[in-house]
């Protein structure tokens, strides 16, 4: 049989095959990466891209859940200031209560139930960052205006919008309460039972009823003042998931798109000594024909 | 009887073929790295015998002729896998700068998706904020510059494809006019009785070089042949060539016709087939693709926008351009219309703070907006495809480099020169050439003694 005269093509070949691979791990080696390019492995290309989408979305969220905290923190701390003061005007009722108190004494009394109104006032007006807080969505406008004409002595300028904010692919969290519920909710006026509790001190009469208003008022309040601590509470929740989301997805990445560098570097050094061995045998095939030895 | 004179007319006989025999062998080994050449056999074969009763005499030897050693059908083979091969080249290096578009790297369509999303996500916990309003703008306008320089890319890529397939139509030319000249030299020849070996290698050479650009159909005739592409258009009838033309077709791209018919769709092979593929076929899919998920894309966000009210309490206008109808250029001509980031309708009504509608549009994000998919799953399904259709033409034109190569090995068996081979040969017809001298000496001597006889007896 007659054998092909010349073997240099298929080494060539060889060591081009043998060559491409040693690029082909030294890239991945460089890059930590075992898909570089979609036709690397087209799946785990389409794979990444959406790992690539929800491991941003997740770092989003907890950049939004940044931004809120900051403001539910303020309401919550806001709403604790307008406990305390509510429990000061109670305490200041009891005291003007007493029979033994005089007129001049409930005038001061009064005074300072009303340092506690626009106290109140300026914690239902809070700004956070540019926006009143208990507003409704009507976050521009100062959602409290003093109003002589109203029996409450205040009147909310504010709306019942609230605003929810998604904050994990199926998790959105309600992020405000406006004042028409916290503060100025039919039957639980805030603003009203103050107002009520500085009529009676003037007057001398009901100061009891008043007292009872503005208790309920503080019961009132306080419980509404919940919804702030479990957004707070869900808030950490969120964070504490989506970390390990990340850690899920950063573990998801690697395996479908990292290099696996002791695979690799083991895979490159026998191409390296399969390269050389090819090399070596271009090397010694060296033409020696017959022509050599017809001397 | 025989004569002194009829043996030394053998002898010298003997010395021609051997010298023939010879050249033959010397062609060879000048030839050994020829690329496409097949080795010549002297066919040695003696002479008409002369019949002198009883007796019959040899009377020599003729070198018949010099044949070239090739297996047509092999050449064949090797002809349809060089198309094959010509073909997966050029697809294979347009779909590999194709993909580069979608290796997921910063600025590249997908992430400009998610960061949209993300700038939308961030605009909804403070939706009056005009920093985070601006965010917005720029991560839809970097979205909108991502999907232009996608769809750009893939047009220049297909306008420089339509360079090469001019190139390589006038490639086709110049060689089938070669080989028309080259069927013309061969038909002389053979016509003379003489052997046409190396301008046949020439042409096999040739068409070789032409399968590797078009897909050729190899019709032999007496002395001659006829080359046509696989649907039957002719390249070369015997000496005459046909050259094939391009012509800008309505879509700005040229055509290839052949006397005036338009035959660009009905080539597959070659490297021209690859071009054409890759021109007219896979990256226009591509860009569809990107097509279609630009428009889906702008058109769910504007039906958003325009559903909901700007910082100023006034109805939505759309946030992108209109995109065509049909979705065609819809990447390509992508651009944010606004600029003012007041503009962007967050409230779901109207009061500044609601962050309604900024939730409705960030929920875009995983609805089934472009084939029943979300935009960044169908953004992955056109990653998966152009890494897919990459992988695969790869791997056939793996698969078809070794096919060649062994097709190539085989030719080489048969074919190819082998040093060793023609030492023995040489060394055999020059030992048969010293014999056949040797035996004019021999007759010299014996001629000399009969002439000194006649010279004793004078």
């Amino acid at each position: 049989m007659r054998v092909n005269p010349n073997p240099y093509p298929d080494l060539l070949a060889a060591v081009n095959q043998t060559q491409l691979q040693i690029d082909i791990d030294e890239q991945q080696i460089t890059t930590g990466l075992s898909v570089n390019v979609p036709s690397d492995n087209p799946a785990a290309a389409a794979v990444l891209v959406q790992n690539a989408d929800q491991t941003s979305q997740a770092d989003q969220f907890q950049r939004s859940i940044g931004g809120i905290q900051g403001e539910i923190q303020n309401a919550d701390a806001a709403l604790n200031s307008v406990t305390a003061a509510l429990q000061q005007a109670i305490s200041l009722g009891v005291e003007g209560a007493n029979g033994t108190v005089n007129t001049s004494d409930r005038a001061a009394l009064v005074t300072q139930v009303q340092g506690i109104q626009s106290q109140l006032l300026n914690l239902a007006n809070l700004s956070y960052q540019g926006n009143y807080v208990f507003a409704g969505t009507a976050t521009q406008t100062a959602p409290y205006a003093l109003d002589p004409s109203s029996s409450s002595g205040v009147s909310y300028q504010g709306n019942s919008g609230t605003n929810s904010v998604t904050l994990g692919n199926h998790f959105a969290l309600q992020t405000n309460l406006p004042g028409s519920q916290l503060f100025s909710a039919s039957g639980n006026d805030m603003f009203q039972s103050i107002q009520d509790l500085i009529t009676s001190l003037e007057s001398g009469t009901g100061i009891g009823t008043a007292v009872t208003e503005v208790s309920n008022s503080l019961n009132y309040v306080d419980g509404q003042r919940v919804f702030y601590g479990n957004a707070l509470n869900q808030l950490t929740a969120q964070q504490t998931y989506l970390s390990s989301e990340t850690t899920e997805l950063a573990q998801q990445q690697n395996t479908v798109g990292g290099a696996d560098l002791t695979t690799v570097i083991s895979n490159l050094t026998n191409s390296q000594t399969s390269l050389q061995a090819t090399l070596e045998a271009v090397g010694q095939t060296a033409r020696i024909d017959l022509f050599d030895y017809l001397k | 009887m025989s004569s002194l004179n009829a043996s030394l007319a053998i002898a010298l006989s003997g010395l021609d073929a051997e010298q023939g025999a010879m050249a033959a062998t010397t062609n060879n080994v000048a030839n050994a790295n020829t690329p496409g050449y097949s080795r010549e056999v002297p066919i040695l074969a003696s002479s008409d015998p002369v019949v002198v009763d009883p007796l019959t005499f040899g009377t020599g030897v003729t070198l018949q002729s010099v044949e070239s050693i090739r297996d047509p059908i092999l050449e064949s083979r090797i002809q349809q896998e060089t198309q094959t091969q010509g073909q997966l080249g050029s697809l294979v290096s347009a779909l590999q700068q194709t993909q580069v578009n979608f290796t997921g790297k910063t600025g590249d369509i997908g992430s400009a998706i998610t960061s949209f999303f993300d700038s939308i996500n961030q605009l909804s916990t403070n939706p009056s904020d005009l920093s985070l309003r601006q965010g917005v703008l720029t991560a839809a306008s970097n979205l909108a510059t991502a999907f232009n320089s996608t769809a750009n890319n893939l047009t220049a890529q297909d306008q420089s494809l339509d360079q090469s397939v001019i190139q390589s139509v006038g490639q086709i030319n110049t060689l089938t006019q070669q080989i028309a000249q080259l069927n013309g030299q061969i038909s002389d020849l053979e016509n003379v009785g003489e052997d046409a070996g190396s301008f046949i290698d020439q042409r096999t050479q040739a068409i070789d070089q032409l399968s590797s650009l078009v897909d050729v159909s190899v019709i032999p005739s007496d002395n001659t042949l006829t080359l046509t592409t696989a649907n039957g258009t002719p390249l070369v009838t015997g000496q005459q060539s046909f050259q094939l033309q391009t012509q800008t077709s309505a879509s700005g791209l040229h055509g290839v016709y052949s006397q005036g018919n338009d035959i660009t769709s009905s080539i597959v092979s070659g490297q021209l087939g690859g071009e054409i593929a890759a021109r007219d076929r896979q990256i226009p899919a591509i860009q569809t693709q990107v097509d279609t998920l630009a428009a889906g894309l702008a058109n769910a966000v504007n039906t958003v926008q325009t559903g909901g009210f700007d910082l100023n309490g006034n109805t939505g206008a759309d946030l992108f351009t209109l995109p065509p109808a049909g979705g065609t250029g819809a990447a390509a001509g992508l651009s944010v219309a606004i600029n003012n980031p007041a503009l962007i309708a967050a409230s779901s009504d109207g009061t500044v703070g609601s962050n309604g509608n900024a939730e409705a549009m960030y929920a875009l994000n995983s609805q089934p907006l472009i084939s029943g998919q979300s935009p960044t799953d169908y953004y992955s399904g056109i990653v998966f495809n152009v890494g897919n259709a990459t992988a695969n033409a790869t791997a056939e034109q793996n698969a078809s480099s070794l096919v060649l190569q062994q097709l190539n090995d085989q030719r080489s068996t048969i074919s190819g020169v082998s040093l060793d081979e023609e030492a023995a040969n040489l060394v055999q017809y020059q030992q048969a050439y010293s014999a056949s001298a040797q035996v004019i000496t021999a007759i010299n001597d014996m001629m000399y003694a009969v002439i000194n006889m006649t010279t004793l007896t004078g």
